[in-house]
């Protein structure tokens, strides 16, 4: 009994103490984040997720990556040695050459036994590029942007003979994968002329192509891991097994409890860091204010990267002990969960005691917006109704608050928005007031009357003029949120009915075009005002092609104006159109522009060189620590309370006392 | 005793089949796997990447009745892959179930078991105690506890421990997971604490009660009357003789210690089953969600067989037949 009460009292004592990690990092350069979404995957093809992106942005690399510290956002070369022109041909298709950097090699991995036997490592040559993009088409990966990528030529017809291959051939799908896309044959607008080039063709301008040279999805990859990698007989899948060409490599990967990243001791950076390869030392220049935010400190630009030695990401499912943790000092850097958020950050400044703490707030406005769509498809609200239609339109559009919106359901996190296009991208423009989006319900009601419906009033039927929003989302929270835009509409005399359904029915109803009104949002892929006014483009109608194009807009001058703006370079004249759309899109309103999206974090003063981005971008890279100023502050916000421990012991003690000595008098 | 276990062997099987056949007519019927595809995938995923991942996962196939191919249906693949124990890949991440299972179980048991053996005999003593004090005011005292204990909610002692051991008085990390032998401990106490306290309160009350009846009985009088102590009484006669109700208790709670606890490991972050559950469900991850409900009813069925044959072995009298 006693060997049992002590071996409870050591276990008890080894028990406490709030120190969630092994005193051995203390003295580390190492990162604490916590994630609250496993990764679904870290195959660079698949993986679409802004959680997959914060770990594969690590492992794997793209041909080119924005600048760390400019903004707009400015495409620079990473594992090529410079960005790609454009090549017109005589047939129209347009070219891409890159110059892969040599001396860039995967890290080390037993996979590499399977190509050159018992080799643990190799160079990544311009194959690599090819096999991945291969991989993006192949039907069984399951790639998101296979679309995408059919602009190059071939690439589709490449696509087909492979699933043909699969279905008709008995065993071609027991092939090695390389075998497979071999018999398969090549792309025929991808080429590699030597194993330092890579040669893409396009079948139609598209200048855009460039930044999904900057997304992982077109990272090299081996093909012996995804050989090696296959599940099958124990082996781990090629999902969660990563072998890239990135600056940290898989220490541990657990991903519902801990990813832990180590530096990749044989990193391109490292050797190339001398001749200042881009992506491979800090940058030397940013926008203004970045050396006053610290973020060009002497000593540090032109360094090479990385500076963090290990980067450790905890699963976090709930954000309030997370956050909790963070205000203890054991993680870094942590988002603001909405319960805390007047208590952190009242009015978009950070609350004195985190300020007396050395916190420090960013904000970052994301590439994104939400918006009201109108189903330009529908007989009242759409095209078919005409000037009375646009006027109804610009009506609503009126009597929406954004601001209180914001206010309301996003703690203000967020700007409200007056186009498309959110700021950080080439057209946006800060100073620009969309004359509908301003509250003015005076000028909505005349605008209504003009049209038709005066005091909301439908003169078909002599009531309220009635229209459905329809939303895929059945949830208490978005239901509040629409109420507040239908009781904005309700002050016009409009009644607007709430049609929430399931996700599945509302795409149904999207499908056969039965909806008027609904709230949708757009998060870039790529910083371009493309990848928004493409949301409006005819031949990306939902209801006629299944596109991203949920309000079926359709205008031949946006269209033309779109397709002259989508091909050029960001010159004055991209501008100009940009303009253009803007006002077409102002008078028509197929959308009501809500907000663009803002990200509050909050870090510790010993994270340093961290500038958010909102884009999903390598940065862990650039960051960096001080372990001494985090160990002392950790050490001084956790010296544990004991003397309710004591208290406790006492109170049990004085009862049980008593109560032992009346029974014992009693019995006697 | 043979024919009793093959009957109840056989109950629990017919038991078994039906709650595959609901998880069918739930996930593969009443569900719409295209909800699930578009979870999986992401709301910018293209119609034929959806397409894809329906073909891929099996949910493209004839629900029931295939004339070309009888055995290739749903619900033909659904009970193959139970019944063999085959339970194939995530519909969230494609991760293979078993190697999930494998990973959270650990997790789960070093939550569950020091839960069971410290919980067990802390209450079944402090049982004894205030039975063993009866009438008195720690008796009182016991009682009145066990009944405010038991009637707040787990996620008030879930919250209420977060707060002041893990962030008031630092203690204990509010919340993780780390198997590394220096720091684990640290990270499993305030959630067994948690769970034992949360459980103190029903247990004690219901083990009072049932020593408190045993204690009344016939041959206590008697070992009173020989000169037993009042401890000796209670240890040597009314505990063994109490015993079946405990092991009721205690065999209700073994299909648990293998599932894990969902809210216990969903808010401290401890990647065990019960986590695995809550995922499953805020994910729409079907597959793994299916198979956590036939482990539970195996594991169910697998404790009320074990639980009749403990009875013969605890008190000679039971006979199964």
């Amino acid at each position: 009994m006693k060997r049992i009460a002590a071996a409870l009292a050591l276990a008890f004592a080894a028990a406490c103490g709030n120190d969630p990690y092994p005193a051995s990092d203390a003295a580390s350069r190492v990162l604490y984040v916590p994630y609250a979404e496993a990764p679904k995957t870290l195959d660079p093809q698949v993986a679409y997720s802004v959680y997959d992106h914060e770990v594969i942005a690590n492992l794997y690399e793209t041909a080119l990556e924005y600048h760390y510290l400019k903004r707009p956002f400015e495409l620079i070369p990473a594992l090529v040695e410079a960005v790609p022109e454009p090549q017109p041909r005589a047939d129209g298709r347009i070219a891409y050459r890159f110059a892969l950097r040599r001396g860039v090699r995967f890290a080390a991995d037993p996979c590499f036994g399977l190509g050159t036997p018992g080799a643990t490592q190799r160079e990544v040559v311009a194959a690599d590029w090819a096999f991945a993009l291969q991989r993006i088409a192949d039907p069984k990966v399951g790639s998101p942007v296979g679309a995408t990528f059919a602009k190059i030529v071939g690439f589709s017809a490449f696509a087909e003979r492979l699933a043909q291959l699969r279905e008709r051939e008995p065993g071609f799908a027991a092939l090695r994968i390389d075998a497979q896309y071999a018999r398969a044959g090549p792309v025929e607008g991808i080429a590699t002329p030597d194993p330092w080039t890579l040669e893409i063709v396009l079948g139609e301008p598209y200048p855009q192509i460039l930044y999904w040279f900057a997304m992982p999805f077109t990272s090299p990859v081996a093909w012996e891991a995804v050989a090696a990698y296959d599940g099958e007989a124990g082996r781990p899948r090629f999902a969660e097994r990563a072998v890239g060409t990135g600056p940290y490599r898989i220490a541990e990967y657990a991903k519902r409890r801990r990813i832990a990243l180590e530096r990749n001791p044989t990193w391109w950076g490292v050797e190339h860091a001398g001749a200042g390869a881009p992506a491979a030392v800090y940058p030397i220049e940013g926008e203004p204010g970045d050396a006053e935010a610290g973020l060009l400190p002497d000593g540090v630009a032109g360094g090479p990267l990385p500076f963090l030695d290990r980067i450790e990401m905890r699963y976090e499912k709930e954000l309030i002990p997370s956050f909790t943790k963070f205000a203890q000092g054991w993680y870094d850097r942590s988002k603001i969960p909405k319960e805390s958020f007047d208590q952190a950050a009242r009015g978009g400044t950070l609350s004195p005691e985190m300020q007396a703490r050395g916190m420090r707030l960013d904000r970052t406005v994301m590439p994104g917006v939400y918006y009201v769509g109108f189903n330009m498809g529908d007989p009242v609200v759409g095209h078919a109704a005409g000037e009375r239609g646009r006027k109804l339109r610009q009506a609503m559009s009126l009597a929406i608050d954004a601001p209180e919106f914001l206010r309301v359901f996003l703690n203000g996190r967020g700007i409200p928005a007056q186009s498309p296009v959110p700021p950080g991208l080439f057209g946006y423009d800060e100073h620009y007031r969309n004359p509908y989006r301003q509250v003015d319900l005076a000028r909505a009601r005349r605008l209504l009357a003009e049209a038709g419906y005066a005091d909301g009033v439908d003169p078909a039927t002599g009531r309220a003029l009635r229209l459905t929003f329809d939303t895929g989302d059945p949830s208490v929270q978005a239901r509040l949120r629409y109420e507040f835009l239908v009781a904005a509409w309700r002050r016009l005399g409009i009644d607007v009915e709430v049609a929430a359904t399931s996700y599945n029915q509302f795409q149904e109803k999207v499908r056969r075009g039965a909806y008027q009104v609904f709230f949708w949002g757009w998060i870039a892929d790529y910083p371009d005002p493309e990848n928004f006014h493409f949301l409006l483009w005819s031949e990306m109608s939902q209801t006629r092609s299944g596109g991203p194009n949920s309000a079926n807009f359709s205008d031949p001058r946006f269209d033309a104006l779109f397709l002259d703006t989508r091909a050029r370079a960001n010159d004055a004249a991209r501008l100009a159109g940009i303009r253009r759309m803007r006002a077409l899109l102002e008078e028509e309103r197929p959308w009501i522009e809500m907000f663009h999206p803002e990200d509050y974090s909050l870090s510790h003063a010993w994270l340093r060189l961290a500038k958010p981005s909102g884009m999903t971008m390598p940065v862990h890279k650039y960051w960096t620590v001080d372990p001494a100023a985090r160990a002392a502050a950790r050490a001084a916000w956790n010296q544990p309370v004991r003397w309710p421990a004591y208290a406790l012991g006492a109170l049990v003690v004085a009862l049980l006392v008593p109560g032992v000595v009346t029974y014992l008098r009693e019995r006697q | 005793m043979l024919a009793y276990l093959l009957r109840r062997l056989a109950w629990g099987a017919v038991t078994v089949v039906g709650v595959l056949l609901f998880l069918f007519w739930l996930f593969f019927l009443y569900a719409d796997p295209q909800d699930v595809a578009r979870r999986a995938l992401g709301e910018k995923a293209p119609p034929e990447a959806v397409a894809q991942w329906l073909a891929n996962h099996g949910y493209d196939k004839p629900a029931v009745w295939n004339p070309a191919a009888p055995l290739d249906t749903r619900l033909a693949d659904h009970l193959r892959r139970m019944l063999t124990f085959d339970f194939g890949k995530s519909d969230a991440d494609d991760t293979p179930i078993a190697a999930r299972l494998a990973d959270g179980i650990g997790p789960t048991l070093s939550v569950t078991v020091p839960l069971l053996l410290l919980g067990l005999p802390l209450a079944v003593s402090l049982a004894l105690l205030v039975a063993f004090f009866r009438e008195t005011y720690i008796d009182r005292a016991g009682v009145v506890l066990s009944v405010l204990a038991m009637s707040v909610s787990i996620l008030i002692y879930i919250l209420g421990g977060q707060f002041l051991l893990g962030k008031v008085l630092r203690w204990f990390p509010i919340s993780g997971f780390d198997p590394d032998p220096g720091v684990v401990l640290r990270f499993l106490a305030l959630p067994v604490l948690v769970g034992l306290v949360s459980h103190l309160g029903s247990d004690v009350r219901f083990y009072r009660a049932v020593f408190l009846e045993e204690s009344n009985r016939d041959y206590v009088r008697t070992a009173r009357a020989k000169g037993a102590s009042d401890a000796r009484v209670m240890a040597r006669h009314v505990l063994p003789n109490a015993l079946i109700p405990v092991l009721t208790n205690v065999s209700l709670a073994i299909p648990f210690l293998f599932t894990g606890s969902l809210l216990l490991e969903s808010f401290f972050g401890i990647p065990g089953l019960g986590s695995i559950t809550v995922e499953a469900i805020h994910a729409n991850d079907f597959a793994t969600l299916r198979v956590m409900v036939y482990l539970g009813a195996l594991l169910f069925v697998a404790a009320q067989v074990l639980t009749d044959v403990a009875y013969t072995l605890v008190d000679p009298r039971v006979r199964l037949g």
